[in-house]
């Protein structure tokens, strides 16, 4: 009796899941798979029939490609250059906003509206603001009497440009995470260290911080994997230059698929793109675990 | 992680499009060279990127003065927002087997469904029974003409809305300067030079170079300097625009930008400059004039004058698409697509299309129709006469974006002073790789 029941509340969780399943499976699996398949093909995307198997003749290609070197070094760029600010600089507006003051509301309003605005809308807007001749930034410089810069124009200043912008546009949902992150902690633990005679740096450090580990954990692994798939900015902002400055390795993909239509091509580096995810978030999760604290 | 295969479906993405937003023409007949006009009701769809203003309106008006003139046919608009899209829309139609009867095509989109045999030729009905006349075929502009074929010698496309280059200028400043308006690249260096002025932090020219991903109005104005000075973009199959007249043009582009004439934007840098008043002209297709006048919003007196010319001439680009016929339309579908794509270029049809759009008429008889157009509208008339000068793009399959290169290497020539040989050298080099495919 007990098996037959257990059997048919099994067979009512799939009935439940299969809906999701299903979509998860034809949206995303058998697409993936699909990657697969092509990325061992010189794809051709209008005319099947007359594409050709050629092995991994793609991607030997793709590994013996400077391009493509060249745009896992600025993706690394990107993710090194945006990935901490982000997390730090949440984790100390998290804290800030997390104290008693007045407008504290309107504040945390502020740092998290940027987030639920399209990106495409926004980028376009500060586009205008980076605009050389005419925009806000060079403006600002030149009242400071600073030196006026490309912005997204120049090659050094096209990257920061866009983790500015990245920066802007992401580090409110950060924050909103190390804020509830900072909710769960009890507060007798800081209240303990406080009677134990630890001053606000020991008590972040001893306490809070180790607390926030899983948080962090979860805020570093979300970023990392965001930033290495981050495309629409470079679209919108920059296109990918000038002179190949912001083509990261997403960019890179766009391209070849949907600019050049080398679709074989562009399905071996999505597959080594996913590889790469895969192992870094393999990796992250088995470092951090080492020293990750959950209560 | 999901994303990571972002590039994943595109097969079923190109059948959700299809199953989206182009269902309508199914049919495998093959198409017979010279099939009579049926009078048996006949469908056709166009798809067309013609989708706001005016350009609306006018196709709207077109398809039903020729549904009137042929009852048994309807023409089914399939309108897109853009060129992008459009292509988009047209390459996942022809994936899944499923494409519109005709459709808009710049000579590269054409070049790549013909490679896929995706489309079929109009040679058989442009020159066949109930094709046209030699006469007929005299009256388009023999550049347009030319325009479409591809390099196997046959007739793939028929023209429908051209444009081409032309110089909006800041008249009332040339005139304070008592400068005259420049008729030759070197007159216009020297004219550009004179407005320039650091301290009034003042303007000849500001450009978008373009990239890779995308081209832009300042490649296609390289492009034409570079013709303008006997150069080739492309020459026997060959990427070439790094020759001696490239060589040439980019030393152009550099004094203007070392003389701080030049300047390099994104955005539609060109007319935002002239706009605000701060550059002096803006280089772009006779499509941008009511753009500019937005812009200049009658601060000063803009004028338009044709494109400078170099030593071998005026290396004007011609702009536009041209219509394509779909291989999988029964035979009397394509009969009614070659009827129409044929209705739309007539004299008085494609006066019409000129007046309300402002594009270009496509056969000479149509400017008589359009003297009073002319008179009201003299800058339309200065770009119809440079269309004799304007040549298209080579039907190269790919080089719309293998061209973007050009922008990588005037950017690093002018903002990171590589060395002119060297930054051509390479954008040819993988322009050539990108238009040769994995």
């Amino acid at each position: 009796m007990n098996r037959r029941r257990k059997r048919q509340e099994a067979i009512s969780a799939y009935l439940y899941l299969s809906p999701a399943m299903l979509i998860f499976l034809v949206f995303t699996i058998a697409p993936a798979l699909f990657v697969l398949y092509i990325s061992t093909f010189n794809w051709n995307f209008l005319n099947q029939s007359m594409s050709t198997f050629i092995g991994l003749q793609n991607y030997t290609h793709l590994l013996t490609s400077a391009n493509f070197w060249h745009s896992l070094l600025i993706t690394l760029y990107f993710v090194v250059g945006s990935v901490p600010i982000g997390v730090f600089g949440a984790l100390l507006l998290a804290i800030l906003l997390m104290k008693p003051f007045r407008g504290r509301g309107l504040l945390r309003l502020l740092f998290f509206i940027p987030y639920v605005t399209p990106i495409v809308a926004t980028s376009i807007v500060w586009l205008w603001l980076f605009n050389p001749q005419f925009g806000l930034f060079n403006a600002l410089l030149q009242l400071v009497h600073l030196p006026q810069i490309g912005w997204v124009q120049s090659e050094r200043f096209a990257m920061p440009s866009v983790i500015l912008y990245t920066l802007w546009h992401g580090i409110g949902f950060n924050v909103i995470i190390f804020m509830s992150g900072l909710t769960t902690i009890p507060s007798e633990l800081g209240e303990a260290a406080r009677m134990d005679g630890a001053n606000a740096w020991q008590e972040f450090w001893h306490v809070t911080w180790p607390m926030l580990s899983p948080t962090t954990l979860f805020v570093v692994i979300i970023n990392t994997v965001g930033a290495l798939q981050a495309f629409t900015q470079f679209f919108t902002l920059t296109g990918g230059g000038p002179i190949d400055a912001t083509t990261t390795t997403s960019f890179f993909l766009y391209q070849q698929a949907f600019v050049f239509y080398h679709t074989g091509y562009a399905a071996a580096m999505a597959v080594v793109l996913f590889a790469i995810i895969a192992v870094l978030t393999f990796v992250q999760l088995r470092l951090s675990r080492m020293r990750t604290f959950y209560q | 992680m999901k994303k990571g295969l972002m590039a994943a479906p595109i097969a079923l993405s190109t059948v959700a499009l299809v199953v989206s937003g182009w269902g309508g023409v199914a049919s495998t007949a093959f198409a017979a060279a010279h099939v009579k006009h049926a009078a048996a009701p006949v469908t056709i769809t166009f798809a067309e990127a013609m989708s706001s203003g005016t350009q609306k309106t006018a196709l709207a008006q077109l398809v039903k003065e020729f549904e009137k003139q042929h009852p048994n046919v309807t023409v089914s608009l399939m309108p897109e927002p853009s060129y992008g899209v459009l292509l988009t829309k047209e390459q996942a139609a022809v994936a899944a087997q499923n494409p519109p009867t005709i459709g808009q095509a710049y000579e590269d989109w054409a070049a790549e469904f013909a490679q896929a045999k995706a489309i079929v030729p109009l040679t058989p009905y442009v020159f066949g029974k109930g094709g046209l006349t030699a006469a007929q075929r005299k009256d388009f502009w023999p550049s347009i003409w030319k325009d479409q074929y591809l390099s196997d010698g046959q007739m793939w496309m028929f023209p429908f809305n051209k444009s081409d280059f032309v110089m909006y200028y800041n008249a009332t400043r040339l005139k304070q300067l008592h400068l005259a308006t420049p008729k030759t690249w070197t007159a216009f260096a020297k004219v550009s030079k004179a407005v320039t002025s650091s301290a009034k932090r003042d303007w000849a020219l500001s450009i978008d170079p373009g990239n890779p991903t995308a081209a832009a109005n300042g490649t296609y104005l390289w492009m034409a300097v570079l013709r303008s000075f006997g150069g080739h973009v492309v020459q026997k199959g060959k990427v070439a625009f790094n020759s001696p007249a490239g060589v040439r043009t980019m030393q152009y582009f550099q004094t203007l930008y070392n003389e701080g004439a030049l300047k390099l934007g994104s955005n539609y840098p060109g007319q935002t400059a002239l706009g605000a008043g701060r550059s002096v002209f803006d280089l772009s297709t006779v499509a941008s004039y009511p753009y500019n006048v937005e812009a200049v919003g009658g601060k000063f007196n803009m004028q338009v004058a044709a494109m400078p010319s170099g030593p071998a001439g005026q290396g004007n680009i011609m702009q536009g698409t041209n219509i394509v016929l779909f291989a999988k339309s029964t035979p009397a579908q394509k009969q009614a697509g070659w009827m129409f794509m044929n209705f739309l270029a007539q004299p008085k049809q494609t006066a019409y299309w000129a007046e309300q759009t402002g594009y270009l008429p496509v056969r000479k008889s149509a400017d008589a129709l359009m003297t009073a157009y002319f008179k009201t509208h003299p800058y339309q008339k200065i770009a119809a006469e440079s269309l004799q000068f304007a040549r298209p793009q080579e039907p190269i399959p790919g080089l719309q974006q293998a061209i973007g290169y050009i922008g990588n290497a005037v950017t690093e020539v002018l903002s990171q002073h590589t060395p002119i040989k060297q930054a051509l050298t390479q954008a040819a080099s993988q322009a050539q790789e990108a238009l040769g495919g994995q």
